[in-house]
């Protein structure tokens, strides 16, 4: 059974349980200590529960926890399985102006720890949206993130102008997605030219009072640039990462397992890349807010993001194997939290340590301290 | 074709994800093998139809990411059900080393099933080597029902060893033909063989036939052929690539005649109607 499953199978481990490891984190700085000690005696403040509440730029969320877009589709699937008023917030498969049927099959492969998709944004348009989902979501009371896209820049300064109207109020955060892998004509300069992406995000800043976040792609060298970009545009934060680009054939056939040819590659085999670039993002933009995600399963990997810089995260395909796992990662980061002696989400957030130096190398080995044994 | 009776042979249950251990493992010829698996409580799996299926993951952490699709074979009482699988891909493997008191997690029941046995038509029921299972639960319903004459079974696969859990349908008195590419057991051949015989003896005397199959894509499809050609109600349960099962990852869409070109395997199936089926 790997670490990650005995999690699963124990939700909800008392804080105090387990020894805390401590060593190596935060102890070679004068906080350490004192971090110990509390990790030793949880707050109990708020009968033994961390509040997880949390900011992120304008907005105040529950906890830091949210769904993430195109792993959760509207929301109502996964009332059978959780209590959707517990979750931080979600986001919404991608919408835009029509609605889109998607892609031909094969749409998705499993790869080792990960999954190719090519799905093709399919999704039922803005009106229908506006129309037949979006109520169900306002009523939860949870952050609702939508996450839209357009096929051209005209589109989407009007997919974010028709949902911004049409969901003032009731729509919490404009997602925009300047990022998906798996549409043909043009887009692909939306998310990879910072200078298209400036333009793009301000055309759509201009047009809603909806706070705007920008979606942005890995597939690019520079990230920090690209949110640069988008900050300067208005965006009020960014998210990272969407799906990596990739790819996986079948010899016998010698066709790509995705019809589509390129899918984009989920899970926990993309982890250490959105870590990395949410750190970039985090140290290039100190107190840009951050929405991390990318391979989380489990409250420890949600803590890492945190720590890397994030001021929330999304879980995505993690929805697809256990669709309450959400409200598991919750409890893990909460747990987590009281063990580790952080009392709040602000006091993770962008709080990476750096290793202590090395003492200098020497060609001659030092002479033998002589204290007594 | 619609002769009055809607497709949804659906359960009134939500699905659920729940624990369950493994109660047996039972090694059948060819690879095939029986997981029965057991949950502390009832759960709603007991209420599944023939051609639901559950979403199955052992704790083998997360290299394998998704859950795996299987028909449910039998729901045995209310916290028990089994399956049959075939050792196969990465996933199927780690199965069939799985023993009692192991740990797997379900979802389900997902989908929609097959009609129901004794609607005035005969049913053919076409099985091909993995997709027994949902034809092997509507025989054994249909049995239980008082309806195991209006049933047969038709069933291929490439050798004797692949036809498997055959005594049981013997025990229920269902009509059963078997068909083997090499000829090892029942008539040699595919099964579309004693198929198209079966249908030619029934338009001869007018009775009215449907045809309910699970099985390789290359037989449905052959078998949507036959259907389409003789215009026979015919019911395909298809298998696509899948990893959520519920309707959220769009992963397992199938094409389709209509004003969407796509439905879902998990949800709108992974019963089809042959006529709707965009192959």
């Amino acid at each position: 059974m790997s670490g990650e499953a005995k999690r699963a199978a124990q939700p909800v481990a008392d804080a105090t349980s387990e020894t805390p490891s401590g060593g190596h984190h935060g102890s070679s700085r004068s906080a350490g200590p004192e971090r110990a000690k509390r990790a030793a005696q949880p707050d109990t403040a708020a009968g033994g529960k961390i509040d997880l509440a949390c900011e992120f730029g304008p907005l105040r969320l529950r906890n830091p926890i949210l769904t993430a877009s195109g792993c959760f589709a509207y929301g109502q699937q996964f009332a059978a399985f959780m209590d959707l008023r517990e979750l931080g917030g979600l986001s919404t498969k991608g919408i835009s102006p029509l609605p889109r049927h998607g892609n031909p099959l094969p749409r998705i492969y499993e790869t080792a720890a990960g999954m190719l998709n090519s799905i093709g944004l399919e999704n039922v348009g803005c009106q229908a949206f506006l129309a037949e989902k979006l109520p169900f979501l306002a009523d939860l009371g949870v952050s609702v993130w939508v996450n839209f896209f357009g096929t051209d820049f005209d589109t989407y300064v009007e997919c974010a102008r028709t949902l911004g109207e049409g969901g003032k109020g009731r729509i919490d955060v404009l997602e925009m997605n300047i990022s998906c892998p798996n549409i043909k004509k043009g887009g692909i300069e939306f998310g990879t030219v910072p200078e298209v992406a400036h333009r793009l995000t301000k055309a759509c800043v201009e047009v809603t009072d909806i706070p705007i976040v920008v979606k942005l792609t890995p597939n690019v060298s520079d990230v920090v640039a690209m949110a640069d970009a988008v900050k300067q545009a208005g965006a009020v934060g960014v998210s990272l990462i969407n799906t990596i680009t990739g790819m996986a054939i079948d010899v016998r056939t010698r066709r790509s397992r995705i019809a589509t040819t390129y899918g984009g590659l989920s899970g926990p085999a993309i982890k250490p890349v959105a870590l990395r670039m949410v750190h970039q993002v985090s140290r290039a933009l100190p107190g840009f807010p951050i929405c991390g995600m990318g391979g989380i399963l489990s409250g420890e990997d949600a803590l890492e993001f945190l720590i890397a810089g994030a001021h929330c995260v999304q879980a995505g395909t993690i929805n697809f194997s256990e669709p309450a796992a959400a409200l598991r990662i919750t409890e893990e980061l909460r747990a987590l939290m009281a063990e580790l002696g952080i009392r709040s989400v602000a006091d993770a957030v962008a709080t990476l340590e750096p290793h202590p130096p090395e003492p200098a190398h020497a060609l001659a080995i030092p002479a033998t301290e002589t204290e007594p044994c | 074709m619609d002769d009055g009776f809607a497709i949804a042979y659906v359960s009134a249950v939500a699905p659920a994800q729940f624990q369950v251990e493994v109660l047996t493992n039972r090694p059948l010829t060819g690879g095939y093998f029986v997981l029965e698996l057991a949950s502390a409580r009832a759960n709603p799996v007991a209420e599944a139809t023939p051609g639901q299926f559950v979403m199955l993951r052992g704790e083998w952490g997360r290299d394998l990411l998704n859950g795996r699709a299987f028909s449910v074979l039998q729901p045995i009482d209310s916290p028990t059900f089994s399956v049959l699988l075939k050792g196969f891909g990465r996933g199927t493997t780690l199965m069939q080393q799985m023993q009692p008191v192991d740990r797997m997690t379900v979802t389900g029941p997902l989908g929609r099933g097959f009609p129901a046995p004794g609607r005035g038509r005969t049913q053919l029921l076409v099985a091909g080597g993995v997709g027994l299972p949902p034809l092997h639960l509507q025989a054994r319903i249909a049995a239980a029902t008082g309806h195991a004459d209006r049933v047969e079974m038709l069933y291929g696969g490439r050798s004797a060893a692949d036809l498997v859990l055959t005594d049981q349908l013997a025990d229920w008195g269902i009509p059963t033909v078997l068909a083997t590419e090499d000829g090892s057991r029942g008539e040699q051949g595919r099964v579309t063989g004693p198929l198209l015989a079966r249908l030619d003896r029934a338009a001869a005397t007018g009775e009215a036939i449907e045809i309910l199959s699970c099985g390789p894509t290359p037989m449905l499809r052959a078998l949507r052929s036959i259907g389409l050609a003789r215009k026979l109600p015919t019911y395909l349960c298809l298998e696509e690539q899948m990893a959520c099962g519920f309707g959220v990852c769009l992963g397992c869409a199938v094409p389709v005649y209509g004003p969407k070109p796509y439905k879902y395997c998990c949800t709108d199936g992974p019963v089809f109607e042959a006529n709707e089926v965009r192959w």
